[in-house]
């Protein structure tokens, strides 16, 4: 899906994840399989989110993409951007892309700043490293940054250190940061957490509108920022895509339980929890892995571990129910 | 059961002690026994120190709180200990609500063998019973608070607040640092929490949909003043303040999220 | 890994010195004082470390003297550490005032080097080695106090601490039960790191002659050494012994204390992934 633009976009995926494994040996005989053969692809111009609870692996998956997983953990599969393997590169090519090419905004601004620079320093940071402005030009662009950020004073802004804004704001400035060498890729991973609810909405307005010539892959456990700002859905649970679709169809009909779960939980749909607890990533159940929690079960979801199957021309689910 | 009358909660800052911030000016708030208030407003706007105002786990500047006919800002230190078995606190951030050097069971006994309630041999039965009150596996007893998810640990700190028994119960944003299906676990195990030992509860947060559907009645707070209290249905329908509007449209806004086709 | 490698050699080498110290009449049953061989007789046969000017057997000597050295190194780090633990978790938990008063006293205190306030001390007042070691204990607190203050201040931030209040425990409770403990592993860290300071700065008292110069341990053995022309003369057996033995433990308590601290590093919050 692209969205309409004036200027030519490449044929083929932005980006494609192909087979990725992530596993975090953490004693001689267990391992944590944070992610387990998924395969993903972006176009350019897609806005796509990952939707899961914490432990699922969609931040693993988002640092994997970046190369920033840390020392300990075994990547095996294909990562490809724009046709390079990323995984075939080295930490100098990586850091080429990374800020320049595709940018993540980090969770939890609080601790994502540094607290004794500048915020316009930071903001022109990525502009520097990368060489793509001189440093006058560059603060320059950090303040035009702020202003479309929507500070009120933006020159004065970025005289400011971090902790003299607040939440929201940082926010925006870590995602002016993300922006500020114009990448054609950006992860957020969980842009609003902690933030209250009108500042929430704020942000996510902000987003869509500065996302909207870019590609997006956002990271989140949030359905109704899912919903929002992407135009398709990832939904994730214990390391494993469970069903893929464009949003307003896989929202109005989940196919997978889990997705029906999570959607009957909103507020708006009267918060009914679903039973039981995810999986731990070091000792995965043989079958289905949402098996022990499902409403709907059949005979072969305890035994058979389900594969992913295409339903329709655009959607996915991994579901006995669908074999 | 609790009324607060133009309470009032300032702090001193700045050389010499002369700037003075406040953080609650001028509140008063009554929840009948039974019922649950919820309070709604963003961060600063002074709604976690009011819910420690009613626990005078801080001192009011000015103003008087009255619990089941006992008021709080006058009594001794001994006495306030005394009251403090009928009203507890869950609070925010499941990661430090529980000591990280102690069990999970150790944790919760600790209320029971403080007050005496119970034999160092019946505490551990107690626990037991507490832990399946909240949907915690008996085996987590002997697990530390880092070995556990946040779900977990925000159940075990409802057991810790419910094994003195309660009248009143005040949570602080429970669910704000959880996950969506994790927060609806939450909120439901409250909600039968509250049916099955008759609590009243104050509940503190920022969504306002969640709030309504805990709440009896809503009360919204802006920079530190109740700027508007009645009942949800009232208060959704017809928001009087315009800080309440906003915040009933933010609400309204994230759902109709999903009726919406993205990109237009 | 190599850290841990030197952790373990730190370790090995510190119970070497207490178990040799411990078992001082054992190794070297004449005692220190005795005169067992000719004067300034160089290491053999009998004398492992050769003798000092009198004819006392050095390595004897050594091994006596540990005893003393480590023991009033231990007791005032201890002295030092129980101080600075208690007033501490006192004036971090409540605050106010009193915070403020002895927060201020520090800051005044903090900048005396305590070396020279000890022997100006004991000039005038000419104390025993137990009233010196307590003397230690005490100036080396004020350092301390500091440290534990604000690592109690963090941890009564805490949402527990103040649920331990909803409770209604009493303030002894949580201070015991929920601060301390919190607390523990900084307190051992500051304690080995202590010790090492003042066992250090003891034998450089000890050096000086601020206390009994009959007494035998390191400081007083290097003093010997050093004012009967031990330097002079090349007599190297004399000299080295006690002043490795002193770099040695100092050294193996560094290493310690430095591996206390990194393990003491919080960490932050859980890592969701």
């Amino acid at each position: 899906m692209i969205h309409n633009g004036d200027f030519q976009r490449p044929a083929g995926p932005l980006l494609s994840v192909t087979g990725l494994r992530v596993r975090f040996p953490t004693r001689p005989e267990e391992c944590v399989r944070a992610v387990d053969r998924v395969d993903l692809a972006i176009a350019c111009g897609e806005h796509v989110a990952l939707i899961g609870e914490s432990g699922c692996g969609k931040t693993v998956l988002g640092l994997a993409v970046m190369g920033l997983l840390p020392v300990n953990a075994k990547t095996r599969g294909e990562i490809r951007f724009r046709d390079c393997d990323l995984r075939a590169m080295d930490e100098p090519a990586l850091q080429r892309i990374r800020g320049k090419e595709i940018a993540m905004v980090m969770q939890n601004s609080a601790n994502s700043l540094n607290p004794v620079m500048k915020v316009g320093r930071q903001i022109a940071e990525p502009l520097r490293v990368h060489n793509i402005l001189p440093a006058t030009e560059a603060q320059d662009e950090a303040v035009r940054l702020l202003a479309a950020m929507g500070f009120a004073d933006p020159a004065q802004a970025a005289e400011r250190y971090p902790h003299e804004f607040s939440g929201g704001m940082r926010e925006r400035i870590l995602v002016a940061i993300a922006l500020s060498a114009r990448p054609d890729l950006v992860i957020a991973d969980e842009p609003t957490s902690g933030l209250d609810a009108v500042v929430k909405a704020q942000i996510l307005r902000l987003i869509k509108d500065q996302m909207a010539e870019r590609t997006l892959l956002l990271i989140t456990h949030d359905l109704g920022t899912a919903g929002y700002l992407c135009n398709r859905l990832v939904v994730m649970y214990a390391g494993e895509i469970v069903e893929e679709g464009p949003t307003d169809e896989l929202l109005a009909m989940p196919r997978h339980p889990y997705t029906q779960g999570l959607l009957a939980s909103l507020p708006s749909s009267g918060f009914h929890p679903i039973p039981g607890m995810s999986p731990s990533a070091a000792d995965l159940p043989a079958g289905c892995r949402f098996f022990p929690r499902c409403c709907c079960v059949k005979e072969q979801c305890r035994q058979n571990h389900p594969p992913l199957i295409p339903i329709g021309h655009n959607r996915k689910v991994r579901c006995h129910r669908y074999d | 059961m609790i009324e607060l009358t133009r309470v009032s909660k300032y702090y001193s800052t700045g050389f010499l002690r002369r700037t003075r911030t406040s953080a609650v000016e001028d509140l008063s708030l009554t929840i009948p026994r039974g019922t649950c208030l919820g309070l709604v407003g963003e961060s600063g706007s002074g709604k976690s120190t009011a819910g420690r105002l009613m626990l005078r786990l801080t001192d009011p500047s000015a103003g008087s709180i009255v619990f089941d006919g006992i008021d709080l800002t006058r009594i001794s230190k001994a006495a306030l200990r005394k009251v403090r078995p009928r009203m507890q606190i869950v609070f925010q951030d499941p990661d430090t609500a529980l000591d990280p050097r102690m069990t999970l069971g150790a944790s919760v006994a600790e209320p029971l063998l403080v007050w005496n309630r119970a034999g160092r041999r019946d505490a551990g039965d107690r626990v037991l019973d507490l832990f399946e009150m909240v949907g915690l596996q008996p085996e987590l007893v002997d697990r530390f608070p880092f070995e556990l998810s946040g779900g977990q640990r925000q159940r075990a700190a409802l057991a810790r607040a419910i094994a003195l028994e309660p009248d009143f119960l005040v949570l602080d944003e429970p669910t704000s640092a959880l996950d969506l299906s994790v927060q609806a676990q939450i909120l439901s195990l409250v909600q039968v929490l509250r049916a099955r030992l008759g609590l009243t509860l104050l509940f503190i947060s920022h969504d306002l949909q969640v709030v309504a559907l805990m709440s009896d009645t809503v009360g919204v707070m802006q920079g530190g003043y109740l700027v508007e209290c009645g009942k949800t249905r009232e208060i959704l329908d017809q928001p009087s303040h315009p800080y309440t509007a906003r915040l009933v449209a933010a609400a309204r806004e994230s759902e109709a999220w999903f009726g919406k086709a993205p990109g237009s | 890994m190599n850290r841990r490698v030197v952790l373990w050699i730190s370790i090995a080498v510190l119970c070497i010195y207490i178990g040799i110290a411990l078992a001082a009449p054992l190794i070297a049953p004449s005692g220190p004082t005795a005169i067992t061989g000719k004067p300034l007789e160089p290491p053999g046969a009998g004398h492992l470390f050769g003798t000092n000017d009198v004819g006392q057997d050095i390595f004897a000597q050594l091994v006596f003297g540990a005893r003393i050295t480590l023991l009033f190194g231990f007791f005032s780090a201890s002295l030092s550490v129980l101080i600075s633990t208690s007033v501490g978790i006192a004036i971090g938990y409540y605050g106010g005032i009193v915070d403020e008063v002895v927060s201020r006293a520090i800051d005044v205190f903090m900048p005396i080097p305590v070396f020279p306030l000890l022997i100006v001390l004991t000039t005038f007042f000419s104390p025993g080695i137990i009233q010196i070691s307590i003397l230690m204990g005490v100036l080396g607190s004020i350092h301390g106090i500091r440290i534990i203050r604000s690592q109690v201040l963090s941890v009564a931030q805490t949402y527990f601490v103040e649920g331990a209040r909803a409770i209604g425990a009493s303030d002894v409770h949580i201070m015991s039960r929920h601060i301390l403990p919190n607390v523990m592993p900084l307190v051992m860290a500051k304690f080995v790191s202590s010790s090492q300071h003042l066992l250090v700065m003891g034998v450089g008292l000890s050096f000086i002659g601020i206390w009994d110069t009959t007494t035998v341990d390191w400081g007083t053995m290097i003093q010997n050494a050093y004012s009967s022309g031990g330097m002079a003369l090349g007599l190297w057996w004399w000299i080295l012994p006690p002043g490795i033995a002193v770099v040695g433990i100092s050294l193996a308590l560094a290493m310690i204390g430095y591996s206390f601290e990194e393990q003491f590093n919080p960490r932050v919050g859980v890592n969701r992934l």
